[in-house]
This record gives C-alpha cells, sequence and structure tokens, in this order.
C-alpha cells in the first residue's frame, strides 16, 4: 500500500465530506455563530476585575441577555454594559461572587425572572449553572483559554459547528444527532424539544432569531416548554432571598455600589402562569420595599408594557433595543445610572 | 494541553515546523523539545511544572551518584532517597486526603471525635505517570540494567517527553533514552503512519468514547436509583468502552505523535478485550503498567520463586496496589483485589482443569473473560461502595423492580458498538493495524481515514479530558 497516496485521498476525500455536511446544514437554515459557552462568559467576567465605578455590570437570565442591548445602551450612555446574564440561571451567586470577590463600585442591573430568581438560595439547576460558570472562570487553564480563542474564528466560519454547551435539541453534533433517535417506549419521553432561538456575539450581545417571530410553530415548540414543569418545581420563595440579598447589598452598596432591579415583560400563558404562581404582589413588591433598591417593573411604564414577547418570554431583537432604549431613558431620569455623553 | 483540543494543533504545527527545520541542529531541537514538554505541561498548571524538575533533578542526581558509587549502603540510601522524593509527592498529592479521611474514620470508631479539614490539593496531571517512569530509571541503575544517560537533557527529555508524559506509555529508559543520543528524523511512510495513528486515536476518545458511549455511562453510574438489570449492563458495557477508547485512544495518539518525530514509543494496547483469560488481558491492557507492576513490584515481592501460595499473595498485592495506583479510593482497591483474585482462580483452574484452547472454544473464554472484567469495571467507575453495590446487585437481576434508564436506541447503540468492539478485537487478537492496512488497496484506506476525520468533525468535541489524566 501506498501511504503517500492514502493520504492525499484522505485529505481530499475528507474535504469534499465537510464540504458537503456545511452546504446541508447551511441549506438547513443553520448559520455560523458562537457558542454561548462558559468559556465566552468567562471572558466577560473577566473585564468586571477592571471595570471603573461609572460603568454597568448586567446579571439576571434569558430575559436581561436577550432584552437589553449593549448597542442601544452605549449609543444612549456612552458606556457599554458587561453582559454576564445567564440563559436558565438566578443571578443571584454571580452577584456573591462580585461582591465578595472584586472592587467593583460600579452599577450592577440584576434582571428578575421570578420563576428562577425567587427560588431557594443554593438550590436547583438555577444556581448550579451559574456556579458552573463561576468555577470554570477561577480553574480554566491556559490551555483551555488558547481553545476558545482558537475556536472563535472556526464558530464564525463554519455552520457546522452548530452544537452548544446548553445542548439544544437542533444542535447538529454527532452526539445530539445520535442521542435524537428514539425507539419505542421503554423510558418516559424525556425533555421536550427545545430549540436555540438566538445568537451571540462576542460580548455576548444577543440577536433573536427572525424565525422566533415568524415561525409560528417554531415559537410554539418554545413556547411548550417554558409551560412545562411547573407542578413539579418548588415553591417560589421571598424571605431566603431577602435575607440573602440584605448583607450583599449592604455591603455592596458601603463600598459605592449601586444597584438596580429590572422586571422584563413576558407575554401571554407565561405572564398568566407568573401572575397565578408568583403574583407580584407577593414577591416582586415586598422584595423591592424590604431591600430599600431601585426596582423597575415593566408593568409599571407605559413605555416598557407594550411589547409582545414572541415565544412568551423574550422580545425579538427590534423590539429589544426599543426596549433597551427606554429603560435607559427611565433610568437616566432618575439618575440612577451614569452617562459619559454630554446632555 | 489535550491532544483532542485546538490549542494543541497550533502548538504540534510548530513544534514539527521547528523540528524539521534546517536552523536547529540536534542538541538544539531536543532543548526546544524538552521546552515544549513543559510548555505542553505548563498550560495546565504551570507552577506545578516545579514537581517535574525536582523530579528530574533528584533522579539525574541519584542515577549519577549509582553509576559511580560502589558501596551498597551508599547506593541504597540513594535508591531511597529517589523513592521517597517520587513517591512523597505521590502520597502526598494523590493520598493525602484518602489517608486523612481513612484515618478520620479509624480513630472516631475508637470515639475520639476527631475531626480534619481537608487538603485542598490539586492533583498534578499524570504524576502516577512520570513518577512510575522516573523511578524506574533509578531502579535499574541500581540494579546495575541500565546505564547513566549521556547528558542532562537526554535524561530531563526522557522524564518530560511530552507525548507520553500524563497519561503514558509508561516507557523504560532503556527504551527511550538512548533515542534521544542521535539525531532523529521520521521517514515520509513513518510520518504518515504517525499521522494516521493521531487520527485513529482522536477518533476513538472524541467519536467513540465521549460522543457514541459517555452519556450512557454517565447517566447509569450517577444515578441515584436502583436500576433494571439491562440498562446496569448496558451501562456497564457502555463503561468498558468508553475507558478503553478513552486511554487506547491517548496511547495511539501519543505513539502516533512520537512517530511524526521519529521517536518510537513502545504499544501499550493489543486488542484487550479478546483476551482469554486474566494474565492474557494484563499482557493486552494498558501493557506498559503491567509490565512495570511485573518488574518492579511482583518480582520483588517474590513473584514465583518462593512457592505457590507466596505466589498468590504477591499477585494479589501487585493487583490491589496497581489499583491503588489508579486511584485513591476503595472502590479502586476493590478493582485491584479483583483481577488479583481473577488471576489466582485463572491459575488454580489451568492446573485442575487443563483445556486446550482453539478458535472455536476461545471466543467462548474471550467473551467469559470480558464479562468478568465488566464486573469489575462497576467498581472502577461507580462513585463509591454503595453505588457499586446497587449496580452488581442490578447487574445480577436482583432488583426484579430496578428502574430503567434507557430507551431502547440507546440500548441498541452501545450493543451495536460493543459488539463490533469485541468482534473486532477478536478478528485482531493475532495481528495489528499496520499488517491489515499493508493489505488494504490505498484508495481503500485513504477513503476510511476520511471517514474517521469526518465523524471527528462531525463530533465537534468539546476538548474533555482524557479519563486517565485524574490518574
Amino acid at each position: 500500500m501506498n501511504l503517500k497516496r492514502s493520504l492525499w485521498i484522505a485529505l481530499t476525500s475528507g474535504f469534499i465530506f465537510v464540504s458537503i455536511w456545511e452546504f446541508y446544514v447551511r441549506s438547513e437554515g443553520y448559520a455560523s455563530e458562537l457558542d454561548d459557552n462558559k468559556a465566552l462568559w468567562a471572558i466577560q467576567r473577566a473585564k468586571v476585575d477592571h471595570l471603573t465605578d461609572d460603568e454597568v455590570v448586567l446579571l439576571g437570565s434569558s430575559r436581561v441577555h436577550y432584552d437589553i442591548q449593549l448597542n442601544e445602551w452605549e449609543e444612549a450612555t456612552g458606556i457599554r454594559p458587561i453582559m454576564l446574564a445567564s440563559d436558565g440561571t438566578t443571578p443571584t451567586p454571580i452577584f456573591k461572587e462580585i461582591v465578595d470577590h472584586t472592587d467593583f463600585s460600579g452599577t450592577v442591573l440584576i434582571g428578575v425572572a421570578p420563576v428562577l430568581f425567587f427560588s431557594e438560595p443554593g438550590k436547583g439547576f438555577m444556581w448550579d449553572r451559574p456556579s458552573k460558570r463561576l468555577k470554570h472562570y477561577y480553574d480554566r487553564t491556559y490551555a483551555q483559554r488558547a481553545n476558545h480563542l482558537l475556536s472563535i474564528p472556526l464558530e464564525r466560519s463554519f455552520s457546522f459547528l452548530n452544537a452548544s454547551e446548553e445542548e439544544w435539541s437542533d444542535d447538529i453534533d454527532l452526539k445530539t444527532l445520535i442521542n435524537g433517535i428514539s425507539i419505542g417506549d421503554r423510558v418516559p419521553s424525556g425533555r421536550l424539544p427545545f430549540n436555540n432561538f438566538g445568537f451571540v456575539d462576542a460580548d455576548r450581545n444577543v440577536t433573536m432569531f427572525e424565525k422566533t417571530r415568524s415561525d409560528t410553530a417554531f415559537a410554539n415548540g418554545i413556547i411548550k416548554v417554558w409551560g412545562s414543569g411547573w407542578d413539579k418545581r418548588p415553591a417560589p420563595v421571598l424571605d431566603a432571598v431577602i435575607s440573602y440579598y440584605k448583607p450583599l447589598i449592604a455591603k455592596f452598596k458601603e463600598r459605592g455600589g449601586e444597584i438596580i432591579f429590572l422586571r422584563c415583560p413576558s407575554s401571554g400563558g407565561n405572564r398568566e402562569r407568573e401572575r397565578a404562581k408568583i403574583p407580584r404582589s407577593e414577591f416582586w413588591n415586598p422584595f423591592i420595599e424590604q431591600i430599600e433598591s431601585p426596582g423597575y417593573h415593566f408593568e409599571d411604564y407605559e413605555s416598557l408594557s407594550h411589547f409582545t414577547c414572541p415565544e412568551e418570554s423574550h422580545l425579538y431583537t427590534p423590539d429589544a433595543r426599543l426596549f433597551t432604549k427606554e429603560v435607559v431613558q427611565i433610568l437616566l431620569n432618575d439618575n440612577v445610572i451614569k452617562t459619559r455623553k454630554a446632555n | 494541553m489535550l491532544f483532542n483540543s485546538l490549542s494543541f494543533v497550533a502548538f504540534f504545527i510548530i513544534v514539527l515546523g521547528l523540528y524539521y527545520s534546517n536552523f536547529l541542529q540536534w542538541k538544539g531541537k531536543k532543548r526546544m523539545l524538552l521546552l515544549s514538554s513543559y510548555i505542553f505541561y505548563g498550560m495546565w498548571n504551570p507552577p506545578l511544572v516545579v514537581l517535574l524538575w525536582i523530579s528530574t533533578i533528584v533522579d539525574w542526581t541519584a542515577g549519577n551518584k549509582l553509576s559511580v558509587l560502589k558501596n551498597p549502603v551508599s547506593r541504597k540510601m540513594w535508591l531511597l532517597i529517589s523513592m521517597v522524593v517520587n513517591l512523597g509527592f505521590l502520597a502526598f498529592f494523590k493520598y493525602g486526603n484518602f489517608l486523612l479521611e481513612n484515618f478520620t474514620t479509624l480513630v472516631n470508631a475508637f470515639g475520639w471525635e476527631f475531626q480534619a479539614k481537608p487538603m485542598d490539593l490539586i492533583l498534578p496531571m499524570g504524576i502516577s505517570f512520570y513518577t512510575f517512569q522516573t523511578m524506574s530509571y533509578t531502579i535499574d541503575m541500581y540494579k546495575g540494567k541500565q546505564e547513566k544517560a549521556k547528558t542532562f537533557l537526554d535524561f530531563a527529555l526522557y522524564v518530560t517527553f511530552f507525548p507520553q508524559l500524563v497519561a503514558g506509555p509508561i516507557v523504560r529508559a532503556k527504551d527511550l533514552i538512548s533515542q534521544f543520543y542521535e539525531p532523529k528524523k521520521a521517514t515520509l511512510n513513518q510520518f504518515i503512519w504517525g499521522l494516521f495513528l493521531l487520527t485513529i486515536g482522536v477518533f476513538q476518545k472524541v467519536v467513540l468514547a465521549d460522543a457514541l458511549l459517555s452519556s450512557t455511562s454517565d447517566k447509569v453510574f450517577d444515578s441515584t436509583k436502583i436500576l433494571h438489570g439491562l440498562d446496569a449492563w448496558i451501562g456497564t458495557l457502555a463503561f468498558s468502552g468508553q475507558i478503553f477508547f478513552d486511554f487506547a485512544g491517548y496511547s495511539t495518539c501519543a505513539i502516533g505523535i512520537a512517530l511524526m518525530l521519529g521517536i518510537i514509543l513502545p504499544d501499550n494496547f493489543k486488542y484487550p478485550y479478546a483476551a482469554i483469560g486474566f494474565s492474557d488481558l494484563w499482557r493486552r491492557w494498558h501493557i506498559s503498567l503491567s509490565s512495570w507492576l511485573r518488574d518492579y513490584l511482583y518480582i520483588p515481592l517474590g513473584g514465583n520463586r518462593h512457592g505457590i501460595t507466596r505466589m498468590y499473595v504477591a499477585l494479589t498485592l501487585t493487583m490491589l496496589l496497581g489499583g491503588l495506583w489508579h486511584g485513591a479510593a476503595w472502590t479502586f482497591v476493590i478493582w485491584g483485589i479483583l483481577h488479583g483474585i481473577y488471576l489466582v482462580l485463572e491459575r488454580l483452574l489451568k492446573k485442575l482443569v487443563p483445556i486446550k484452547i482453539n478458535n472455536w472454544n476461545g471466543i467462548i473464554f474471550a467473551l467469559l473473560t470480558y464479562s468478568m472484567v465488566n464486573i469489575t469495571w462497576v467498581f472502577f467507575r461507580a462513585n463509591g461502595l454503595d453505588s457499586a453495590k446497587k449496580m452488581i446487585t442490578s447487574m445480577f437481576y436482583l432488583n426484579p423492580n430496578g428502574e430503567k434508564l434507557l430507551g431502547f436506541a440507546e440500548i441498541g447503540k452501545v450493543s451495536i458498538i460493543i459488539s463490533l468492539l469485541f468482534l473486532c478485537h477478536w478478528a485482531m487478537r493475532n495481528t495489528s493495524m499496520r499488517a491489515i492496512s499493508k493489505k488494504m488497496p490505498a484508495w481503500v484506506f485513504g477513503i476510511i481515514w476520511a471517514g474517521l476525520f469526518f465523524l471527528i468533525c462531525l463530533a465537534q468535541g468539546s476538548g474533555e479530558q482524557f479519563i486517565y489524566f485524574q490518574f
């Protein structure tokens, strides 16, 4: 056997196989996009150590992530916030880490998604997920940092590199494709199909896919996920969350920090469920009252309450841009954030 | 740094570029390889490179002394210094917490109510591998079986050579140091074959171990429930495949990478799941460790020179320590003891029931061996003794109402992969990949190679760590 010939055949055929796969996945609507993984998050977290006291850090779950657009915020204030919101999480452990382990004394805006935020501190997936990101931030090796930096140009170039740490149902890596095969009913079917509905930039600014608004079936698939599992979730808690936040906020304010809470919009059945299970009067209102920090609820402002979320939980990006502009304007009017722009 | 990572691809391209450049002489190339090896290790945790330096300096000094000293007491003292330093590091970093935990349990059993704060130690990657490798040099020097390395550079490179630094093969000094004495350059065929081995190794790790088997194995072993027998077996079979592909994948990468530099490393796996009996298994699985344990533990413990009883004790003790080498937990001790018992029983049975192995009964015995190996894998993988006990009970169908975790598709996936793995090992039992490839038309081999590459791209490995890095 001629090994040299084999190598050339392997190189040529390998290139052809990968090219065919790349063309196929593009034809199926996949785009080359970055994975919003722990490594990308850690890059943003590292920036917090070098921020000045007029800068802003955004914490929260996917609602802040989708609804606050960094370009619009920067345009309005001259300051580009650091996006540390993390999908499907409570911001509490991240806020604690910033208070306890950094000298940051600027503004922290915390998004409140009731079902995730009013959960028992230290428990559940909503706590574990951000904790894992923090662990990665502290433990990441130089090799992991190099791997991530090298992966960014590849992820931006090739659509077939479409696998996410989130393990979306429509990822196209081998593991997801194989594990997606289902035969018979020996075990109950697992989680509902949960497809990715947005992509991030290098600084984690999110853009929602256009099909989330235009493709009702696609949006309905996501809506089903939001509606599932409510009966199995632990009851929301208030006192434990207040007790957890109070000393942290006091410590943060003592060194000059400002904290703002923001309740982003939800719509349809999702909003109805939130109203029924975690009513504002029993959770948001007493929380804001007791922690003595500014809180902004979308329902309280006409300019924030007219939006409709295509999948009942997040704003479509053009709406998110408007929402961000309005939020920033309100915060500036109330003098709770700073601007580098002259009036 | 992991072989299945982009940083390694960039690193290795630079190393190859410098290695085959004309502006470095052989000594310069060796210095470059040594520096690269420290970078390779330091990219994980730079301060721990110091441990490598200490091991290197201590064993180089001990080797130098052993090469000139004639006084038996002085010679023994230098051997002891080397062993105390090397085993001391290993004991402190790897077994410190285990010893503390067991000490606490023991004294509390006597009512002392002692509470120790766990030591927050990082286990230096590959410490078990490079410790054994460097110790073999000093022990062989002491026994007069090894000549002193010609230069410090050759010795330091032997301790640190990046392809096999963190997960083997554990190479003896006589097999590696001498290769550094003369300029080395891979022939074109060696280079291409090395690249193919690297592809196969990454394929085993990224596609077979991580993408296809790890999720099933993790699902079963991370479950806290009492499982249905079928689920317990499928999870264990998945782990048997995962650990083989993970570890053999690493060794294959290491051998391929070294070959691309013109350095030959020994085989570490020879189709172990086709082993007929456990002596055969240990001649095929992690060969460099089992031969190390044989030469530096089993034989010094008496081997088969002091009667049958002592031999069985030596065998069991060797396997027990082999288990502990893998990890500081009682589950690893049981894993080792089980293998020791298997080896003893096999020797007893061979005497009592002499059977002539042929092709027909061979595969049955191989299957029996593989099944029994799977029992031991439960202890190797389980998160604790309770979890292992539950799994073993389920595997012997003593939990008829056990929880079903796996769907038919997942059961089918694991069954197909493991059946193919076993049959492939059986078919390859007495041959090698190189021999098979030579009989293949070039275009068929090329297409297979391309297929492996495509599947690696499709799997999009997320840079999962090799299991054996933790040992």
